[in-house]
């Protein structure tokens, strides 16, 4: 397709070319046509009729293209170098074009008449001689030839080097392809840790396979992620429904008393409520993993949010022995979503809660801190509490991990996960310091 | 009370209608949305339960309807979507309280009485009065027999809401809801400790108290 407009380009442009030069050629000609005839006029005027005659004369011995003929008042030839002229030619004065027998030179051997075009102008002397001079146009046709010709082999030899060079390229194409489609057939056929192969040419193509193994790594974490969760549901949800069912089973069996089955019915609601929170925190966690709808996201006043969960829960820590401070700069705000903002404080303060250990001698502080810094924002919530083993940092941030020592307190393991999930769907992160002593939870988000 | 149930779940809402007419309410029922707001729209109810996914028609152009028609009759929308948009986005087609199944049967129907009265006058009004305790909305006062009680304005807040519903028992995520604008449920006992507060400043050193525990539901202010 592309091979066939090139072509055709470069006919018209051929075309184009030689028509061109041909005219311009021709033109030349013309003038200088003229300006010989003028010339001569002048020796007629000037010199009288034998000076033309003896121009003519030396003219004609010339080599060259000039064509020349000269005749008397009643139209006999005089001199030239050409034996006939049509008799048109002759009568009219101007632009005329013919053709003629050449005149033989004397060592060439051959009988044949070569013929010649040529482009003359006639003009009527002062003297009453009629003057024929112009040019064979051979010379003309042969220069148009010699254009056509280079630029035909020109076109010829672009045409292969270009064929040559799409095919090599193509093909170089195609196996880049072909290779993309090979990992993408392995992945849809389960092998999901197949990644396209990158060469070291550093070349688009490159770019892409590395765009494409990075959305495949991304595939495959969710992917990973999902499992994990699917497992975790499997049994965190599956142990309390089990234990669900065989209370009220035995409940049923035991039918003899009224007491035993009422008191089986309040501990089936309990455990069904808990059941609902487990199964609410995940659904929490999916969606903030998954990303909010745009809609979801407003403007939300941090300080506030921050002085607003600790009112909520400062009486419940000084019930508990424990003061809850806030280290709070005003009017930071962020683009993000209140209520999980807010439940992800809440999670951090009911978690520092949770595992403060009343010692005599120690008062136990929370601190609620929020402040920007550099384009970012940091919530903080710290407690001088047990604190965390580094090993175990990493961990308790996944899912329904909970560690050993905390396996008999009640919760559903979800707390920390979902804080690292907004801290994710608001482009941060989340981590675990060292307050020494104490835990200090860090949401780093960007600012704006 | 009379109520419209709008709900396609046979089982939930025979269970429904069973718990609500133990509670003492008249309760009709429409198995799909045409039906529901044909029902709605030709009778008066005092609130409508409305379900948002129902056949036919579902249960938010139902809500936007009846409001189209300067129907303002209170609805409760259920609903098993319970994200903060899901809310706002029911809220806004002229719901009135939005509840996420799975519910505490107490939680549907302290809801249910609070929104009955959402119509009548105490909504508007700029003072409460409760067994001798005395809230004035625009003054921002409380006494109690005339002796002035001195609240944070959290405080203030909570028995505004308490005493707007007095005679009706207010779960403790209705309170969340309406005073701390904030939807999840509280692990901890955070609206326990606050009401013990609450009812440290207003019934201390009175014999009867005002601020009542309702068991298993939340809290009620009455006489």
């Amino acid at each position: 397709m592309f091979i066939l407009i090139f072509v055709l380009f470069s006919v018209l442009l051929l075309g184009f070319i030689s028509w061109q030069s041909n005219a311009q050629i021709q033109r030349q000609q013309a003038n200088d046509i003229s300006r010989e005839v003028r010339a001569l006029v002048r020796i007629d005027r000037n010199q009288g009729f034998p000076a033309v005659i003896y121009a003519i004369e030396r003219l004609s011995s010339q080599p060259g293209p000039g064509v020349y003929y000269l005749t008397d008042l009643v139209g006999q030839r005089i001199g030239g170098n050409i034996n006939e002229v049509p008799v048109e030619v002759l009568r009219d004065a101007g632009f005329h074009s013919f053709t003629y027998a050449r005149p033989r030179a004397i060592d060439e051997g051959d009988d044949t008449v070569p013929l010649g075009n040529a482009i003359v102008q006639t003009v009527k002397l002062e003297s009453g001689l009629t003057l024929v001079v112009g040019r064979d146009v051979v010379e003309r046709r042969g220069f148009t030839a010699i254009v056509v010709d280079g630029f035909l082999w020109g076109v010829l030899g672009i045409l292969v080097f270009s064929l040559i060079a799409g095919v090599l390229t193509s093909m170089r194409v195609l196996n880049r392809i072909d290779s993309i489609t090979s990992t993408a057939n392995a992945i849809m056929a389960g092998s999901l840790s197949e990644r396209v192969p990158v060469t070291k040419r550093n070349d688009e193509f490159d770019a892409l396979a590395t765009s494409l193994n990075q959305m495949l790594d991304r595939i495959e974490a969710l992917m990973q992620g999902l499992k994990e969760v699917t497992d975790n549901v499997a049994h965190d949800l599956k142990t309390p429904l089990t234990r669900l069912r065989n209370k009220a089973e035995s409940a049923l069996r035991d039918s003899s008393n009224g007491t035993v089955q009422r008191e089986a019915l309040e501990t089936t609601i309990t455990e069904s409520e808990k059941l609902i929170k487990t199964f609410n925190a995940l659904l929490m966690i999916a969606r903030a993993e998954a990303g909010a709808p745009s809609g979801a996201l407003a403007e939300v006043d941090l300080s506030t949010v921050a002085g607003d969960v600790a009112e909520l829960y400062g009486p419940v820590a000084e019930e508990a022995g424990l003061v809850l401070d806030t280290k709070v700069t005003e009017g930071v705000k962020i683009h993000g979503n209140r209520e999980l903002l807010g439940q992800a404080l809440v999670n951090l303060i009911e978690n520092a809660l949770k595992y403060f250990e009343p010692q005599p001698g120690h008062d136990g502080k929370i601190t609620i801190g929020v402040r920007a810094e550099g384009g970012r924002v940091l919530i903080e919530v710290s407690d001088n509490g047990p604190g965390i083993p580094e090993a175990d940092r990493e961990r308790v941030v996944e899912r329904f991990v909970r560690l050993d020592s905390s396996r008999t307190e009640p919760g559903s393991g979800l707390g920390l996960s979902l804080v690292a999930a907004v801290a994710r769907l608001h482009r941060g992160s989340f981590r675990l310091e060292d307050n020494v002593p104490g835990v200090r939870a860090v949401m780093d988000l960007p600012a704006g | 009370m009379k109520i419209l149930l709008i709900e396609d779940d046979r089982e939930a809402a025979s269970y429904l209608i069973q718990a609500l007419d133990e509670s003492g309410h008249v309760t009709h029922h429409a198995a799909d949305g045409e039906t529901g707001y044909a029902m709605a729209s030709g009778m008066d109810y005092d609130v409508l339960i409305v379900d948002r996914m129902l056949p036919r028609r579902d249960g938010l152009s139902i809500v936007e309807a009846l409001r189209g028609e300067d129907n303002n009759t209170p609805v409760l929308i259920l609903s098993a979507l319970g994200e903060v948009d899901d809310r706002v986005t029911g809220l806004r087609a002229g719901g009135d309280d939005y509840l996420v199944k799975p519910y505490a049967f107490t939680e549907l129907l302290a809801r249910v009485e609070v929104l009955a009265r959402r119509s009548s006058p105490a909504e508007a009004a700029t003072s409460f009065e409760v067994g001798g305790l005395l809230l004035d909305r625009l003054s921002r006062k409380v006494e109690r027999n005339g002796e002035t009680i001195l609240l944070q304005p959290r405080e203030f807040r909570l028995l505004e809401y308490l005493m707007k519903n007095a005679g009706k028992v207010v779960t403790r995520t209705m309170l969340l809801e309406n005073v701390w604008d904030y939807h999840f449920d509280p692990q901890t006992n955070v609206i326990d400790v606050h009401m013990s507060r609450l009812r440290g400043k207003i019934d201390k050193g009175y014999a009867n108290p005002l601020l009542h525990t309702i068991r298993g539901a939340g809290y009620m202010i009455r006489e």
